[in-house]
């Protein structure tokens, strides 16, 4: 590795450039005399040389004496070429363009004009990325682009964010969008190490690696069309980034970027308790969980906590009694203020055909939560040089470590799992959890005892789940001009990711039966990539224009995981394997799998106006049968450029396009093999299992295809603009896991089954109402609505587990639903639909079969960006709403079955369920009780308290605890204030020193405000937090941490 | 390393359709077929997994049957008789034994049928009748023929349970079959990997002769079974003759691996859910006013282990206490059901899962109270002299019942001491019960009353005897129970047992009153779990488990 390093650095290091030159400096401006920030200005000879202009409108560029003249280009306005006379000084005036030759980079990193596109490709100021006191790069493009779905999980620091693109469109396969960072795909695995469900961590996923820091930009090919010729991983979507070390962007000069950041932050949402009453039930005082106990003020004092006393008796009077009163801040203070801190130097440069860039970041992040944090540090290097006439090198390499400690979370009453919310969110009132968390022995003591649940403050400390993981990406570039017309790309590159996790559950914690537990889990991911593209453009004649890409693509990934446990510490704080009394493999295990692709596209331009692109694939794979292991797909897109034709004064551009593309995808390693599962040894024997799962010998890829309509317009000089995309999208012979019947000896057969549907509309719209010369607002919206739904699975297959939750609640896959629905236990009803009522208990009856209780997947989504900018000083605000979605909350249910919010206060007098007797000779038949032919209708008086807290789990269901899950799901409709910037553009000239080119100096605020209008309110839930992370589980939340809110100042400078 | 990534980077040039390249996709982590011997570990140890009372996320069914049999009272959905399909203790054993435990065998029985490694195929013959058995016994329907051959079935018929009894009585006599076959020195023959025989083919058959007599004997009601079970009893050795041919699958301790009785599971859990019937306790100790009334049983430390002593303060108000002994009733919808008593409940002890023996001066359980290495006892000596008792007094066949009655119930008391000390070996001091003067005023007692007793009572005390010897195994007592209606479980609905809907403890000195209800019958069979239901086409609709009988009910 060393040596190839060196390779690297000797490359950039001796860049050098020995031309005669001279020194261009000029100002750009549009015809109001308004600077342009960040035109292009690029040698017309040599179009490697180019830089950009800054804040002030100005650049400054170093070019040989074969430079005459400068192509000068910004987007939104008429290019311009100007000939450089013997001054060395330039002013140049923009027009407003009618014409726009806005350049995307599309797939293979290949950049073409806007207008030839077929297909909706999203671009991302990198801007926007930054200031935003979020150190998670995915989080911050939420509600930003139009088509994507991001999800956060939990509030602890680097948890894992979700990115989906159009939906899901796989049942086993990876669902999120392929990422590719400088030409190298980057694994974003979630890797689990204990089951989220009981108690594993907040685990974050591979992209929380990337700095946002060294973004140059970051483009979405959202559709097939734009994304097939990446191949089997293309389906889902593409997200293309280009580091400022990776990318080939000609600059001259050398800019010094530096930009420091802290925020504080603290959870958003708590709940708002009631202080009224303690805990106990019915009135009646129990050194209980539910805060249902007498009111404060009836009774002086109780006894004190059996395991404080023991521990403590000194802190209790000596009758061994503690006063029964309200602790109202006993939630509150178990958290702290947490603070984000984050610093980074980019410097940048290059002379004549080389440049390089150079990043290098730093962010610590300490959560709201008691020794909790994220730390993270990048690097990143890289440049390119022209080292023959026709041969451009290019390589970066980027190193980042991240290291996150945090806690367990997961369900409360899971046996051993020791969920560190447990009980956070839902303190009796009357507890004192200033009292100290653990006796002599450090054993964790609790108000209520019996190992119930760890003291929080305890589990902070001792049970602990600390991940580090280290990536380094290195790529290599060579261009080779074959002729003025074709070019020869070579990109290789490398994504090496190792991840170290080390679960510490200590000793006397309620998990791990007790004795403490060690679980080390080791991951590697290797990827190596390699794409060989040969580029032909021309301008066949005055109307058509021509360009061919051919190329050849392979691709490697190996995996290594070895999860070792060990249990019960010999020697106590020594967290080692080794010193454990047992310790056993719980993983070790490796994949390897390749692919290999050719693929073509072919693009016709006529006129300006019309563009067509033909294109296809074909893969080879290794983890398909070899009869099926070559699979071919097509794609088919084209642009017609309307306002070419018909003219009108208010419409500045329209375009309309179209596109179709087929996609493969293969199977995951080593589904085409049946074999047997090595178990634990038992009493020194080894063991032996059939595996529950037996594959498909004839398992083939399976196959998306994609039809997407789109159209753009702008209007009034482009100072209005609507970007609208409808896609209708489809996938077929799914490769999954399905579910058969245990009687057949297996639980899961990997086949190619069914069909999922996703069909969508996108709509971006921008607008720039105002615009002086001092003052400029604008607004944006972004708008996304996806239908999905599993449209077939296998044949007599009504549906399947997509994931294992709960035994009683689980993700399902059903044809006519939507992916991922929610199926879970309901109440007994009668024909009308209302739930039947039992005459003994009077509450509902839990019915035998489950049912649909929800859906995860929002009905829309809708971002508002604004914009406000006076002189130097801007306010940039981001508002979005997700219409509908459901999610199964266990936090609400224990917040309102521990009678501890406000919601519950209120609580005198009797409750009567609405609805009819069931009979109660039957009670699980949906007949209700007949009296002279006539129904009953209920009458059975219930406390609140039974209301929330069912006196019987079956047959006595009421509403919160111990119920049928249909009553604790609630629908995640959020409006919130996702980010507000103010900001202060520093001029250059603010300190009169010639160095100093600028900066901004803004303050942000996130997650400012939120409102769940279908939420109990004191519960003050925010419905955006998951406990499965960027799984496929979601609309799933087990005692997740909240989510939180930052403050935040930022500096950055430019030099 | 690099070295090797820049060689494959020149590679990529030289390979467009070079099959070598894909042919990276044999599995290499998992085998594609497995030795025997690990095969049978497994399927050993999955079978009493799926059998026995468990804890958290391991066990089976016992779990739920231990609470239907009036030893073990619970919050969870076994309360009420309300387990449905969904039940996950069920699912666990149903999951178990069909992808697990029985695939196992049959790949034993294919494979050593192949190979000629005829004694591995008798085993794992007998051990599927059994596994068979016993889901037959608790479900009724259950898929037989079309089970494991997914190739030509992905969705198993259920076959009738009468169909499949037959089939598991032939399956034993082929099993044993097979081991007496088995004349070559060369093929492979169970040693260690057998944890329950280690490798004695003798010992096999007996216990293959004596699941005979014990289905014989479940079916006699509906099947004249006179001349088969003369014929088993005509041989005793030929039969499960001693202790020490119990069959039983023993669990180990917590050593490298964690080989502990899943009831042990309690000691160490999060939320103690199983409690000790007070119905269960109040026999043993002599509290029962319908029978034993007065007999103490000195196997109760052996059974019970009291978390706290006599004098020890519980958290909460206690539902059910007697000195150191706290529960809660089948049935409670009393005030003190719920609050938290982890710390205060008795458990299980020693002898059905390996916990701790009882001396009286209570203490936290924790994973350091016991070994957790009590044996899952499937068919032991004393359950075969209770069958030879029941088929006596039944008048199936002629015998001394009194004689056989009293060396079942000496070898129960036996058994115990067996258990101790040959498999928990626990790390207390623990005093022997056989022989004891307790243990033989004991066993003075209940064969008195026994030689004095009403046919319909023989039956009784035969039944009653079992059932107490019988605690942690959990599925013959459901059996027995639903073919003899014996012994006596307590019914919050039976006026003389709760008067008024109130459950009053026998217990010396106490006043406590607890409310109880009933809201469903008794089932005479489990569901059927759903989620088998759902995938499976072929599949009946859910019974009602009151009224689903398996054929053997009258």
């Amino acid at each position: 590795m060393k040596r190839f390093l060196f390779l690297i650095f000797a490359l950039v290091c001796t860049l050098s450039a020995g031309y005669s030159q001279r020194v261009i400096s000029g100002t750009v401006t549009d015809a109001a005399g308004q600077a342009l920030i960040g035109a292009n200005v690029i040698a017309k000879e040599a179009t490697a040389i180019g830089t950009i202009t800054d804040v002030d409108g100005n650049f400054s560029l170093k070019v040989p004496a074969e430079v005459t003249a400068f192509v000068i280009s910004y987007a939104g306005y008429e290019t311009q070429e100007v000939v450089l006379g013997t001054s060395n000084s330039i002013k140049v005036t923009l027009n407003e363009g009618k014409l726009l030759e806005e350049v995307v980079v599309t797939a293979l990193g290949i950049s073409r004009k806007e207008k030839s596109l077929g297909y909706s490709v999203s671009q991302v100021e990198a801007s926007a990325l930054k200031e935003k006191a979020e150190p998670d790069l995915l989080k911050t493009l939420q509600g930003r682009v139009a088509g994507v779905d991001i999800r956060t999980s939990q509030g602890a620091p680097g948890s894992a964010t979700r990115i989906q693109i159009r939906g899901n469109s796989s049942f086993g396969l990876e669902t999120q969008p392929l990422i590719i960072v400088d030409g190298v795909p980057y694994s974003n695995e979630q890797v689990n190490t204990s089951s989220q469900t009981s108690g594993g961590g907040a685990y974050g996923s591979g992209i929380a690696g990337l700095d946002p820091n060294d973004i140059e930009s970051f483009n979405i090919l959202k559709g097939a069309a734009a994304a097939a010729i990446y191949g089997s991983r293309a389906s889902r979507g593409v997200v293309i980034i280009t580091t400022k070390s990776g990318s080939s962007k000609k600059r001259d000069g050398v800019r010094v970027n530096f930009r420091t950041s802290y925020a504080i932050e603290n959870v958003a949402n708590l709940p708002s308790y009631q202080n009224s009453y303690g805990t106990g039930s019915n009135f009646t005082y129990a050194n209980a969980n539910g805060s249902w106990g007498p009111k404060f003020g009836t009774i002086d004092s109780i006894p004190a906590w059996p395991e404080y006393l023991a521990a403590y008796p000194e802190l209790f009077s000596k009758t061994g009694k503690t006063p029964f009163r309200a602790y109202p801040d006993n939630v509150k203070n178990l958290f702290r203020t947490g603070n984000v801190l984050e610093n980074s130097i980019g410097v940048e440069g290059g002379s004549g055909a080389t440049s390089f860039g150079i990043t290098a970041s730093t962010l610590s992040h300490n959560g709201y939560i008691e020794n909790s944090s994220y730390k993270r540090n990048n690097f990143g290097i890289g440049g390119s040089t022209k080292i023959w006439d026709r041969l451009t090198v290019g390589g970066n390499l980027s190193y980042m470590r991240g290291n996150q400690t945090g806690g367990f979370y997961g369900e409360n009453q899971v046996g051993g799992a020791s969920s560190q919310f447990a009980r956070s969110l839902f303190l009796g009132r009357n507890w004192n959890l200033e009292l100290p968390y653990e006796d002599a022995a450090g054993k964790p003591l609790i108000p209520n005892g019996g190992s119930q649940f760890d003291n929080p403050y305890w589990a902070a400390l001792n049970n602990v789940v600390n991940s580090i993981d280290e990536r380094v990406i290195l790529g290599t570039r060579l261009r080779l001009d074959l002729h003025k017309n074709l070019a020869l790309n070579y990109n290789v590159g490398s994504n090496l990711y190792t991840l170290n996790r080390s679960e510490v559950t200590q000793e006397l914690s309620r998990a791990a039966n007790g004795l403490g537990r060690i679980i080390d889990d080791k991951f590697k991911n290797r990827e190596i990539e390699s794409t060989l593209t040969l580029s032909y453009n021309n301008q066949l004649n005055e109307d058509f224009d021509l360009n061919v890409n051919v190329g050849h693509n392979v691709n490697q990934r190996e995996t290594e995981r070895f999860t070792n446990q060990g249990l019960d510490f010999v020697v106590p704080k020594i967290y080692s394997l080794k010193n454990t009394a047992t310790q056993a493999f719980l993983e070790d295990t490796q994949s390897k799998r390749r692919l290999m692709g050719v693929f073509g596209e072919v693009g016709l331009g006529y006129k300006n106006f019309a563009y067509l692109n033909v294109g296809g694939r074909n893969d080879w794979s290794s983890t398909l049968p070899k009869e099926n292991r070559s699979y071919f797909y097509p794609a088919v897109s084209g642009s017609l450029i309307v306002s070419e034709l018909v003219k009108l004064d208010v419409l500045s551009y329209a375009k309309l396009r179209a596109g179709w593309a087929k996609v493969g995808n293969d199977a995951p390693p080593y589904r085409t093999q049946d074999v047997f599962i090595i178990d634990e040894n038992f009493k020194g024997v080894p063991r032996i299992t059939r595996s529950t799962n037996t594959n498909d010998p004839n398992l083939s890829p399976e196959f998306t295809t994609e039809l997407e309509l789109g159209a753009e317009l702008k209007f009034f000089n482009n100072r209005v603009g609507i970007d609208f995309t409808w896609y209708d999208k489809k996938t077929t012979d799914l490769i999954y896991n399905i579910s058969v019947p245990n009687s057949t000896g297996y639980e899961t057969f990997t086949t190619n089954v069914g069909e999922i549907s996703n069909k969508g509309v996108e709509i971006g719209f921008n607008a720039i109402p105002l615009l002086t010369e001092n003052f400029e607002w604008n607004i944006g919206a972004a708008f996304t609505k996806n239908k999905n739904l599993v449209v077939s699975l296998a044949d007599g297959l009504e549906r399947v587990q997509l994931n294992g939750v709960l035994s009683e609640l689980s993700p399902y896959l059903e044809p006519g639903l939507p992916f991922g629905y929610l199926r879970g236990t309901k109440v007994v009803r009668d024909n009308a639909g209302n739930p039947l009522i039992n005459p003994a208990t009077g509450g509902m009856i839990v019915a035998d079969e489950q049912g649909i209780i929800g859906d995860p997947n929002p009905e829309f989504k809708l971002g508002l960006t604004t914009g406000i900018r006076y002189k130097n000083l801007f306010l940039n605000g981001l508002f979005d709403y997700t219409k509908g979605g459901d999610i199964y909350s266990v936090t609400i249910s224990s917040l309102l079955g521990r009678g501890v919010t406000l919601d519950t206060e209120d609580r005198e007098g009797g409750f009567i369920i609405p609805g009819n007797y069931a009979n109660p000779t039957d009670l699980k038949s949906g007949e209700p009780l007949l009296v002279d032919g006539q129904p009953v209708a209920n009458h059975t008086v219930l406390t609140l308290n039974d209301l929330y807290f069912s006196p019987n789990a079956t047959t006595g269901a009421t509403f919160a605890i111990n119920t049928a899950n249909e009553w604790n799901v609630y629908d995640a409709t959020v409006f919130r204030l996702r980010e507000l910037t103010l900001g202060y553009n520093l001029p250059s000239n603010l300190f009169g020193f010639k160095y100093f080119k600028g900066g901004t100096l803004s303050l942000s605020g996130r997650n400012l405000w939120f409102f769940a209008p279908n939420v109990p309110k004191h519960t003050n839930f925010d419905p955006e937090v998951n406990s499965f992370g960027a799984t496929t589980t979601q609309g799933i939340e087990l005692s997740a941490a909240p989510t939180t809110r930052r403050f935040a100042v930022n500096l950055n400078i430019n030099f | 390393m690099y070295k090797n990534k820049i060689l494959f980077i020149a590679l990529l040039f030289f390979i467009t359709s070079c099959n070598d390249f894909f042919d990276v996709n044999n599995n290499p982590n998992d085998p594609t077929s497995s030795p025997l011997s690990s095969l049978l570990t497994s399927s050993q140890r999955n079978i009493a997994d799926g059998l026995s009372i468990g804890s958290s996320s391991e066990g089976g069914i016992g779990a739920v049957l231990a609470t239907y049999n009036h030893q073990m009272s619970t919050r969870e959905e076994s309360d009420q008789y309300s387990v449905n399909g969904n039940e996950f203790y069920l699912n666990q054993t149903w999951t178990t034994f069909f992808r697990e435990a029985l695939v196992d065998l049959d790949a034993i029985i294919a494979q050593g049928t192949e190979n000629k490694n005829l004694t591995y195929v008798g085993v794992a013959k007998i051990l599927k009748a059994y596994s068979f058995s016993q889901m037959v016994d608790v479900f009724g329907d259950v898929p037989f023929t079309e089970f494991n051959n997914f190739k030509t079935t992905r969705a198993p018929k259920f076959d009738d349970d009468a169909a499949i009894y037959a089939q598991l009585l032939a399956m034993l006599t082929e099993g044993i079959n097979d081991i007496d076959n088995d004349k070559s020195t060369a093929a492979l023959k169970p040693s260690k990997d057998d944890l329950i025989y280690n490798g004695s083919a003798a010992k096999w058959k007996k216990a293959a002769n004596t699941i005979k007599l014990k289905l014989y004997n479940q079916i006699r009601d509906v099947q004249d079974v006179k001349a088969e079970v003369m014929l088993l009893l005509s041989e005793p050795s030929s039969l499960i003759n001693k202790e020490d041919e119990s069959f039983l699958l023993p669990y180990g301790p917590l050593a490298a691996t964690d080989d502990r009785h899943p009831g042990f599971g309690d000691y160490t859990a999060t939320q103690r859910s199983n409690h000790i019937s007070p119905w269960f306790y109040e026999i043993l100790k002599g509290y029962n006013q319908f029978i034993y009334t007065g007999i103490s049983d000195p196997r109760l430390p052996y059974y019970v282990y009291n978390q706290l002593t006599p004098s020890g303060a519980a958290p909460n108000t206690t539902e059910y206490r007697d000195g150191g002994f706290i529960s809660i009733y089948f049935g409670s919808v009393g005030p003190f059901r719920d609050g938290s008593q982890q710390n205060a409940i008795s458990l299980f002890g020693i002898y059905p899962v390996g916990g701790r023996y009882d001396d009286g001066l209570g203490g936290t359980a924790s994973a350091a109270s016991g070994t957790g290495a009590a044996p899952y006892r499937f068919v032991t000596y004393a359950d075969r002299l209770f069958i030879e008792a029941e088929l006596i007094q039944a008048g199936v066949v002629s015998g001394n019942v009194d004689a056989v009655f009293a060396s079942a119930v000496t070898a129960a008391f036996s058994q115990v001491d067996y258990v101790v000390k040959s498999f928990v070996k626990p790390t207390q001091t623990v005093p022997a019960l056989a022989g004891t003067s307790a243990a033989t005023a004991y066993i003075t007692s209940v064969t008195d009353l026994f030689n004095s007793a009403s046919s319909v009572k023989k039956l009784e005390y035969i039944m009653t005897q079992k059932w107490l010897s019988n605690v942690g195994t959990t599925v013959d007592q459901y059996t027995d129970y639903r073919r003899t209606g014996f012994p006596l479980l307590f019914d919050p609905k039976n006026p003389d047992m709760a008067p008024g809907g109130f459950v009053k403890s026998n217990a010396p000195g106490s006043t406590v009153n607890v409310p109880v209800q009933l809201s469903n019958s008794f089932p005479s069979s489990l569901p059927w779990p759903t989620a088998e239901l759902e995938k499976n086409a072929n599949a009946p609709t859910q019974k009602d488990p009151a009224q689903y009988k398996i054929f053997w009910q009258k």
